[in-house]
């Protein structure tokens, strides 16, 4: 009879492949952790070609250069002006982080953006994100070259809001598609179609009346609370660049 | 060079999938919404390499789509599942057999991922307010099969193709 014996060179450990598979997995495992750190700063470099509006920005600098010089003292004027009829003291221009949408995901569950500004840029997880209209959503994570931003529409996304006509607070949560839900918590609310929403001065999380959106449509009261749904005033399908305010709400 | 990027296409296409996934191609989606890009890689590759590479990668795969997407929900579920049953499908010789189970697979497949996703949304958000995520949820599953299963015919086919060929 024959005496079959293991060769030790048949041990998992000893073949090449799976410390390979093992070194992938912990690479990977890295990635996951670091939030894809990584590949962001890698799509950031290969997509810079393309980013919106390069041509534009350089000719725009160029001639507001040359009509700064005229116009500072004015435009300062009129700007400490409206933000005292608008009550944004606690923001200023220098506060802001210009930058440009390089990716957007604003279909399906995963509803977001990534900007062409990191932490390197000085923004932080929890800023809030603004574009044309209004607000868009809050950093959720920052590498070094860019940032991440969840949209108001995403399934994640929980925020306080101001009804101003009935002087309520409300909730507005993202339901995976392009109008999040108002939650009122008292089912005898006057909502109406067309009332204005703005960000809650009782949140924690924003700067207080930052534009929202406009309420499309009212559903039954239901368990004592009653639903809308909201249309938002930025829309982020269109928008290339957006302003990050660097506003810290608990000062 | 050339030797060099046919033999490890399969891992350069592994690379470009968070690519496509970051860029999201707006003219190829319909409703907004994308088709499920991983399964397009992950069927040819597991149909190859057999259920326990499938279920390697699809892990993997798994671990870099969850690293990039904001969402507290994992992706790992369904793409593992996928991997371990796209490994059991043996390729058929008909042209044209194969390239319609291709479809038929992908919008499987991609119906149990955007489940599995919906699902854990459910879970984490149960309560009175949940009935505000069926109808928007339900859209984007079957916006998503739908757009899986056009596209897989031709993108599966060719890496298959190309996949046999590196080996």
């Amino acid at each position: 009879m024959l005496d079959i014996r293991r060769i030790s060179t048949s041990r998992w450990w000893h073949k090449k492949k799976n410390w390979l598979f093992f070194a992938i997995f912990l690479f990977l495992v890295f990635v996951r952790i670091s939030k894809g750190s990584l590949y962001k700063d890698f799509y950031y470099f290969i997509s810079k070609p393309f980013w919106p509006g390069q041509f534009q920005k350089e000719v725009i600098l160029k001639s507001s250069e040359q009509e700064s010089l005229i116009k500072l003292n004015l435009l300062k004027k009129d700007n400490d002006r409206l933000r005292e009829i608008l009550d944004l003291q606690q923001s200023s221009n220098s506060d802001n982080i210009s930058a440009a949408v390089i990716s957007r995901k604003i279909g399906s569950w995963w509803r977001q953006i990534i900007l062409n500004k990191g932490s390197k840029d000085g923004v932080e997880i929890g800023s809030t994100v603004v574009g044309p209209g209004g607000l868009l959503g809050i950093v959720e994570s920052t590498s070094l070259f860019t940032s991440s931003v969840t949209l108001l529409t995403s399934p994640e996304s929980k925020v306080g809001v101001w009804v101003d006509r009935i002087k309520i607070n409300g909730l507005l949560i993202g339901s995976g598609d392009d109008s999040p839900n108002l939650i009122l918590y008292s089912d005898d609310i006057d909502i109406k179609v067309g009332d204005f929403l703005s960000s809650s001065p009782a949140s924690t999380l924003l700067p207080p009346n930052i534009p929202i959106g406009i309420v499309q449509s009212v559903n039954n009261s239901l368990n004592s609370k009653k639903t809308a749904k909201i249309s938002l005033l930025a829309k982020p399908h269109l928008i290339d660049w957006v302003q990050i305010l660097k506003v810290n709400v608990n000062e | 060079m050339n030797k060099f990027i046919v033999k490890k296409s399969s891992i350069i296409c592994f690379v470009f999938i968070p690519i496509i996934f970051f860029w999201h191609p707006n003219w190829l989606g319909f409703l907004g919404i994308q088709p499920y890009w991983p399964l397009f890689w992950l069927l040819p590759w597991s149909m190859i390499n057999g259920s326990i590479n499938g279920v390697i990668f699809g892990l993997f795969l798994g671990l870099i789509l969850d690293s990039i997407t904001l969402d507290n929900f994992t992706q790992i579920p369904g793409l593992i599942l996928c991997g371990f049953w796209f490994g059991r499908i043996k390729i058929n010789s008909d042209i044209l057999v194969g390239h319609f189970r291709y479809g038929l697979v992908c919008c499987l497949g991609s119906f149990l991922c955007g489940t599995l996703y919906f699902l854990q949304i459910l879970f984490k958000n149960f309560s009175d307010s949940t009935f505000l995520l069926f109808i928007p949820s339900v859209q984007n599953i079957l916006a998503e099969v739908f757009l899986t299963g056009l596209f897989a015919p031709l993108i599966c086919s060719q890496l298959l193709r190309i996949f046999k060929y590196s080996r």
